[in-house]
C-alpha cells in the first residue's frame, strides 16, 4: 500500500519535474519569468484529445511536443520580444501573464470550463501489473519512461551538442555570447520552444493519466511546479527534476498519513522558508550565477 | 443593481490602491488577495462570534491584515523582483488553505452571517483613503518612497531605511486590503476561501498595470473601467478575461518600460522642482 502511494507520487512528481524544468530553463538562459507557462501546460490536454482521436499515442505525444513548441515561440514573439533588458523583468512577467490570461479564455470558450474526457486508451496502456500486492497500470510505467526519455535527451541536447553550447554561453552572459557571434535570438528561439514543448508534453502526460483535460489546472499545478523550480533553486535544472520528485513522494506520503488537504499548502511553506533563508534554492551549481542576476 | 456594481468597484479601488501604495517602494505584491481573506474572516469572526460592531471590528480587521504583512513581511521584503513574486504568491495559497482547514471559520464550507456594510460605508472608506494618499502623495514621505523605488543604494547612502521603507508601505497595502475584505465580507454575508484565489490577485496587480502607476488615479481607473465595462457591455462581459489580456499586452507594448517606470512630476516640467 505505502510503496504502491510513492509510486504514485513518483509519478505525479515527474509531471512536476517537467513542466518546473521548462520554468527553469527560460529563467536559467534567459532571466525570464514566464507565466505562460503553466497555460501552455493546460493546453497540452486539449492537444493531446485531438490528436489521440486521429493518431496513436506515440505520435500524438510528438504532436503536443511540437504544438507547445509553437505556442512556445508564439509567446515569445509577443510577451517577451520587446523585454529584453534586465530592468524590464517584471514587464516581461506580467506581459506573458496577460498572454495566459488570453490563452485560457480561448480555451475554455472552446472547450468549457468542465473537464473533457480523453478517448479510449490503446489496449497496450490500459494492462496493469502487479507491484507488491497493489495493481499498476502500464501507464504509470509509461508516464515514467517518456519522462526520463525527455529529461535524457535534454540533459544530453544542453551537454553534447553545439546548441546547447551556445545555450550555455548566453546563460552565461547574453552580451559575450553575441560578441562572440551567437544569435542570441536564435537561441532564445530554442529555449522556448523546448521548454513549452516540455509543458505540453507534461500537460498531455496528465490529461492521460486523469483520462480527461482540465481547463483549470493551469493556475493550481503550474504554479506549484513554479514552486517547485524555486526550492531547487531559480536556474538550475537537477534541483527542478529532484525538486519535482521530491514534493511528489511528500505530497504521497501526506496523503498515506491522511494530511491531504493540507497538500496545497506544503509546497509554498517550503518555497517561502527556502526563499527566507537560502534565497538561491537547494543546489547551488546551476547555469548561471546568483550574483550575476540579483 | 447599480448600488452592486459600484459596490464592487469601490471595493477594487481599495484592493488596486494597496497594491499601488505596496508598489510605491518598488515591489509588486501579489498577497492583496491573502491580506483581503485575513481582513474579511478577522472582521467576519469579530462581529458574529464576538458582537463588536462593524467600525471597530473593520479597523481591527485592517490591524490584523497589516500585523500578518509585518511578520512576513520582515524576512521577505530584502528579496527582489522574482523571488518577491514567488513568496507574495505563495503567501495567498498558504492563506487560502489554512483558512480552508480551520473548522472554527467555517473551513471549506464558508463563513457566514455578516452583515451591515453598505454601498455608503464603501464610499466613506475610498473617500478617506484617497484624501490619505493624496496627502501622502503631497507629503515628504512619498519623495522617500521614490528614493528607495529609484535606487535603494542611493536611498540608503542618504540615511533613508531602506528595509523599514518597504515594510511600512507592504504594511500599509494590508491594511488597505484587510479593509476592503473586511467590508466585502460584511456585504456578500457569506463568503468562502475560494472567493480570495491566486487568480484575485493577480487581477488586482494587472488592474494597477492597467490604469498605470504613475499617480493614486492610475489604479482608480483601472479598476473602475474593468468593473463598470463589463457590467454594461455584453460582449466585454463574455470575453472579460481575453480582452482584459490584450489590453495589458497592448499597453505594455506600446510603451515597454512606462508603465512600472514612474514618471516623476519634478523631473518632467521643471518649473513646479521645489528649490527647498
Amino acid at each position: 500500500m505505502f510503496i504502491g502511494q510513492v509510486l504514485n507520487g513518483l509519478v505525479n512528481g515527474a509531471m512536476y519535474s517537467l513542466v518546473a524544468l521548462g520554468f527553469t530553463l527560460i529563467i536559467g538562459v534567459l532571466d525570464k519569468l514566464n507565466f505562460t507557462h503553466p497555460e501552455i501546460f493546460m493546453f497540452g490536454g486539449f492537444v493531446g484529445i485531438v490528436s489521440m482521436t486521429y493518431l496513436p499515442v506515440p505520435w500524438a505525444l510528438i504532436v503536443s511536443f511540437l504544438v507547445g513548441g509553437t505556442l512556445g515561440l508564439i509567446t515569445e514573439w509577443i510577451a517577451f520580444r520587446r523585454f529584453k533588458t534586465s530592468d524590464s523583468k517584471i514587464t516581461a512577467a506580467l506581459s506573458s501573464m496577460a498572454l495566459g490570461l488570453v490563452f485560457t479564455d480561448c480555451v475554455q470558450k472552446y472547450w468549457g470550463t468542465e473537464p473533457v474526457s480523453l478517448p479510449a486508451l490503446p489496449a497496450w496502456l490500459e494492462k496493469n501489473v502487479l507491484i507488491a500486492g497493489v495493481e499498476f497500470p502500464y501507464l504509470n510505467f509509461f508516464i515514467l519512461g517518456v519522462t526520463c526519455v525527455l529529461m535524457i535527451a535534454l540533459h544530453s541536447l544542453i551537454h553534447k551538442t553545439r546548441m546547447g553550447r551556445h545555450i550555455r554561453a548566453v546563460a552565461e552572459s547574453p552580451i559575450n555570447a553575441s560578441l562572440l557571434g551567437i544569435d542570441v535570438k536564435r537561441v532564445s528561439q530554442v529555449v522556448f520552444f523546448i521548454s513549452s514543448g516540455l509543458a505540453a508534453e507534461a500537460g498531455f502526460l496528465l490529461s492521460l493519466r486523469s483520462a480527461s483535460a482540465n481547463s483549470e489546472i493551469g493556475l493550481t499545478f503550474g504554479l506549484k511546479a513554479l514552486a517547485i523550480m524555486a526550492i531547487g533553486g531559480l536556474g538550475d535544472m537537477r534541483g527542478a527534476m529532484l525538486g519535482g520528485l521530491l514534493i511528489g513522494i511528500i505530497e504521497a506520503c501526506l496523503f498515506v498519513f491522511g494530511l491531504g488537504r493540507w497538500v496545497e499548502m506544503t509546497v509554498w511553506v517550503v518555497v517561502i522558508v527556502t526563499m527566507m533563508i537560502k534565497p538561491s534554492g537547494l543546489f547551488s551549481t546551476r547555469l548561471r550565477l546568483m550574483e550575476a542576476r540579483a | 443593481m447599480i448600488a452592486d456594481h459600484l459596490f464592487f468597484a469601490c471595493i477594487n479601488i481599495l484592493l488596486a490602491w494597496s497594491v499601488y501604495v505596496v508598489l510605491l517602494s518598488g515591489n509588486l505584491s501579489f498577497a492583496q488577495g491573502a491580506f483581503m481573506a485575513l481582513g474579511c474572516y478577522c472582521a467576519g469572526v469579530l462581529t458574529v462570534k464576538f458582537n463588536f460592531s462593524l467600525f471597530p471590528a473593520v479597523l481591527l480587521a485592517g490591524g490584523f491584515s497589516s500585523l500578518v504583512a509585518l511578520a512576513v513581511g520582515y524576512p521577505t521584503v530584502k528579496l527582489k523582483g522574482i523571488y518577491l513574486i514567488l513568496v507574495t504568491l505563495g503567501l495567498t495559497v498558504c492563506v487560502r488553505v489554512l483558512l480552508e482547514n480551520f473548522k472554527f471559520i467555517g473551513g471549506v464550507g464558508g463563513f457566514g452571517g455578516m452583515t451591515g456594510a453598505d454601498l455608503s460605508s464603501v464610499l466613506i472608506a475610498v473617500f478617506i483613503f484617497g484624501v490619505l494618499l493624496y496627502w501622502f502623495s503631497r507629503g515628504s514621505l512619498q519623495r522617500v518612497c521614490d528614493t528607495v523605488r529609484e535606487d535603494e543604494l542611493v536611498a540608503a547612502s542618504l540615511g533613508i531605511d531602506v528595509v523599514a521603507t518597504k515594510l511600512l508601505t507592504f504594511a500599509v497595502g494590508a491594511f488597505i486590503a484587510g479593509i476592503a475584505g473586511a467590508l466585502y465580507g460584511h456585504y456578500m454575508n457569506f463568503v468562502r476561501p475560494e472567493n480570495f484565489d491566486v487568480l484575485l490577485s493577480i487581477y488586482v496587480v494587472l488592474y494597477v498595470v492597467l490604469g498605470g502607476v504613475n499617480n493614486m488615479w492610475g489604479p482608480v481607473l483601472g479598476a473602475l473601467i474593468m468593473t463598470l465595462l463589463p457590467e454594461y457591455f455584453r460582449i466585454l462581459a463574455e470575453w472579460r478575461p481575453s480582452i482584459f489580456g490584450l489590453s495589458i499586452l497592448l499597453i505594455l507594448l506600446v510603451r515597454p518600460n512606462g508603465i512600472l517606470r514612474f514618471r516623476l512630476p519634478t523631473l518632467k516640467d521643471k518649473g513646479s522642482f521645489p528649490h527647498e
